[in-house]
């Protein structure tokens, strides 16, 4: 990762992020909200993002070894990253995705 | 007790969903019979305990159970990942990894990786949407979750965790599965991941106990269900063990009793008590003698011990803390010689140490012995010598051990015990003592009249009629003897009070027999007056005979003097010719 950081190339590599939910449940919600949020202060970067609703779609969640909602996982760059729970840290989220935290005043 | 045997019998010819419907077997010996069947269908089993009490092996034998009757289990394993899962259910004899195992039982591995981050508060709704669809497919009808606590301690609220424990018990509720759920006991301050223990009490409804102790130096395994929501189930504590084919209870009260039942009787070695045992003890059953110390336990089982070498059968006698030269000097004293049964090797005694080495060890000795000896009967004297726990009177799990292994080898085994007495302990026995003993003999010291005096009784007889009468028993230097029961009033007379009873009545029969003797003299008298009297009658008789006789020759006399003075007068009148007497008239006549 810290090689990643300095190489240019590396840093505007597309982002794969996969975001599994469990449809209305608050604190599904609550990730897709605080992701949005994040990847917003980071529009310049390329993302690819795909919300799977296990609800929706529960073979999908087991192939993929998904164990709790919601669960955000980073497939690319490598290695591959998880964050579960609904995303309100946003050090976690931050570190998860590989994006620096860009305006942390209301997390500590 | 017949109920629980049919549904035993019924359970291994057909599934377990046909013995009862609203329960699921565990293939847990001894489990299914205290439940009456099982754990609740369609319900939350939760197992409580500390790590290593087999909580694991609980729901991988409930799946293997479901598994061998054709029914499909969902494993869901938080806190190892399923191949190790799969190793450690390889050590038992449960052919997981054999196509039905395969097939039946699945393992979902929900190992939370080390490296996820924390992003927030999370919850099961996903995970349980996800197993439902699996459970679907594979037509699955039982659950575990296996140390979701590993999961959980991830939220890191207490509140949480048990928002997430309730939902899963409404899930388990809706999908209808028979879920069970291993949990950790925890304290009420440190709950970060396990549910507290008031939440888990309050949520399943079933809740089971596992536990697991050292106890001088031994580990000792007890299992308790604590809660069975609307049904009736045996709340003790019962030992189990740990085997090849997974946990099974050793609390022979929980067990359907496979062993063939004996009809033979064998002798005590005291008449008496054969009597009242309606002709002794039953061949293969256990025997327990309980009392006080000095009321003469060792010297009733080896009365049994003498007796069986006497019929030539194989006698294995475990004493404890006594040698065995002790032994038979001992016992010499009162009669019995052991020495030459000693010498032929139909008896055997072997001493052990009670307190060195662990029960364990002692029963593998015993057990190795039994083989070699081909015994028959085989003494415990006392049985705690292979307790746990100091205070432990019947002996521990290992005790349990070699009775149940004593008895699949038919042996019949006579165990003694230092038992407080029976007034105190009231026939509310711990629940162990009744259920090792087939026929319980109870041993006290009556203390009436100033003096102690050993009694004797038989608690209990298992199928067999007996006397229910407390004797006295005596030691003598020709063994043990139980003397006649002076039973008057419902009271039983020992020592000095049955020997002063017996005085009284002794006077009483003395009395009466006297008066007898009075009488019966009175009567000789009395017949010997009328013999008298008879005897005087019979002169009296002889007298007035003669009397008669004598008047009869005088008037006879007297009529022939008539006659000739008759005769005279004719002769003299010239009608009759001179010497022709009236009285030879028919001559007279033919004369004529």
């Amino acid at each position: 990762m810290s090689r990643g950081g300095l190489d240019p190339k590396a840093i505007r590599e597309r982002t794969v992020l996969r975001l599994y939910v469990a449809g209305p449940a608050p604190n599904s919600q609550l990730a897709r909200a605080h992701l949005k949020a994040f990847l917003g202060e980071h529009a310049d970067r390329p993302v690819e993002l795909e919300i799977i609703d296990v609800l929706a779609n529960p073979e999908r969640g087991l192939k993929d070894g998904i164990l709790v909602t919601p669960t955000l996982v980073r497939l690319r760059p490598a290695p591959q990253q998880q964050v579960v729970g609904n995303l309100r840290n946003r050090a976690a989220l931050a570190a998860g995705i590989g994006f620096p935290v860009i305006r942390a005043h209301h997390e500590k | 007790m017949a109920q629980t045997q049919t549904k035993t019998k019924t359970k291994t010819i057909k599934k377990a969903s046909t013995v009862d419907d609203d329960k699921v077997s565990t293939g847990i010996a001894g489990f299914d019979e205290i439940t009456r069947g099982g754990l609740p269908r369609g319900r939350v089993s939760v197992v409580l305990g500390g790590p290593g009490t087999g909580k694991t092996i609980f729901g991988l034998q409930t799946l293997v159970a479901g598994a061998r009757s054709g029914s499909r289990g969902i494993y869901v394993a938080f806190e190892e990942s399923p191949e190790k899962v799969r190793a450690n259910a390889a050590r038992f004899d449960w052919e997981l990894s054999s196509a039905q195992g395969k097939r039946g039982i699945e393992i979902f591995d929900a190992q939370l990786s080390r490296t996820v981050l924390q992003g927030g508060e999370f919850d099961l709704v996903g995970l349980l949407a996800m197993l439902g669809t699996r459970a679907k497919k594979l037509g699955a009808d039982r659950i575990v979750f296996d140390g979701i606590d590993m999961l959980l301690v991830h939220l890191g609220d207490p509140l949480l965790v048990r928002r997430e424990m309730f939902r899963l018990r409404d899930w388990i509720h809706e999908t209808g599965l028979t879920g069970i759920i291993t949990a950790k006991p925890t304290k009420r301050d440190d709950g970060r991941g396990s549910p507290d223990h008031a939440d888990i009490e309050f949520m399943a409804d079933c809740v089971v106990s596992l536990d697991h102790f050292l106890s001088a130096g031994t580990a000792v395994r007890m299992l308790r269900v604590s809660k069975y929501r609307g049904d009736a189930h045996s709340a003790s504590e019962h030992p189990f063990t740990i085997s090849r084919t997974g946990i099974h209870l050793t609390d022979p009260s929980a067990l359907e009793i496979s062993h063939s039942v004996s009809k033979t009787k064998i002798s005590s070695g005291i008449k008496r008590l054969d009597a009242m045992l309606g002709g002794g003890y039953f061949r293969s059953s256990s025997i327990l003698i309980s009392g006080a110390p000095g009321t003469a336990k060792t010297s009733m089982a080896v009365s049994f011990a003498h007796a069986a070498c006497l019929r030539k059968e194989p006698t294995l006698l475990v004493s404890f803390d006594e040698a065995p030269g002790q032994i038979v000097r001992n016992m010499a004293s009162i009669g019995f010689r052991l020495a030459p049964h000693v010498k032929s090797g139909m008896l055997k005694i072997i001493s052990l140490r009670s307190h060195a080495g662990r029960p364990e060890a002692h029963v593998a000795r015993v057990r190795s012995i039994l083989d070699e000896h081909r015994t028959k009967n085989l003494i415990i004297d006392p049985i705690s010598g292979l307790a746990q726990m100091h205070d432990e009177l019947l002996g521990g799990e290992a005790a349990l051990q070699l009775l149940d292994a004593a008895k699949s080898l038919l042996i019949t085994v006579l165990s003694t015990s230092l038992l407080p007495d029976v007034a105190t302990l009231g026939e509310q026995a711990p629940i162990s003592i009744s259920n090792i003993a087939d026929t319980w003999v109870h041993l006290a010291y009556a203390s009436r009249g100033g003096e102690r005096n050993r009694s004797l009784s038989v608690i209990k007889s298992r199928g067999t009629s007996h006397s229910n009468q407390v004797r006295e028993f005596l030691l003598s230097d020709h063994g043990v003897e139980i003397t006649d029961t002076y039973a008057a009033s419902g009271e039983v007379y020992m020592g000095t009070l049955r020997w002063d009873k017996e005085v009284d009545d002794r006077h009483q029969r003395d009395a009466t027999r006297r008066s007898a003797e009075h009488q019966e003299k009175n009567a000789e008298r009395a017949l010997a007056m009328t013999e008298a009297r008879l005897a005087a009658l019979r002169v009296e008789q002889a007298l007035r005979e003669a009397d008669l006789d004598r008047l009869k020759t005088e008037r006879t006399a007297d009529a022939e003097l008539v006659v000739d003075e008759e005769r005279e007068r004719e002769v003299r009148r010239g009608t009759l010719e001179p010497g022709i007497l009236p009285s030879r008239r028919g001559n007279g006549v033919a004369h004529r």
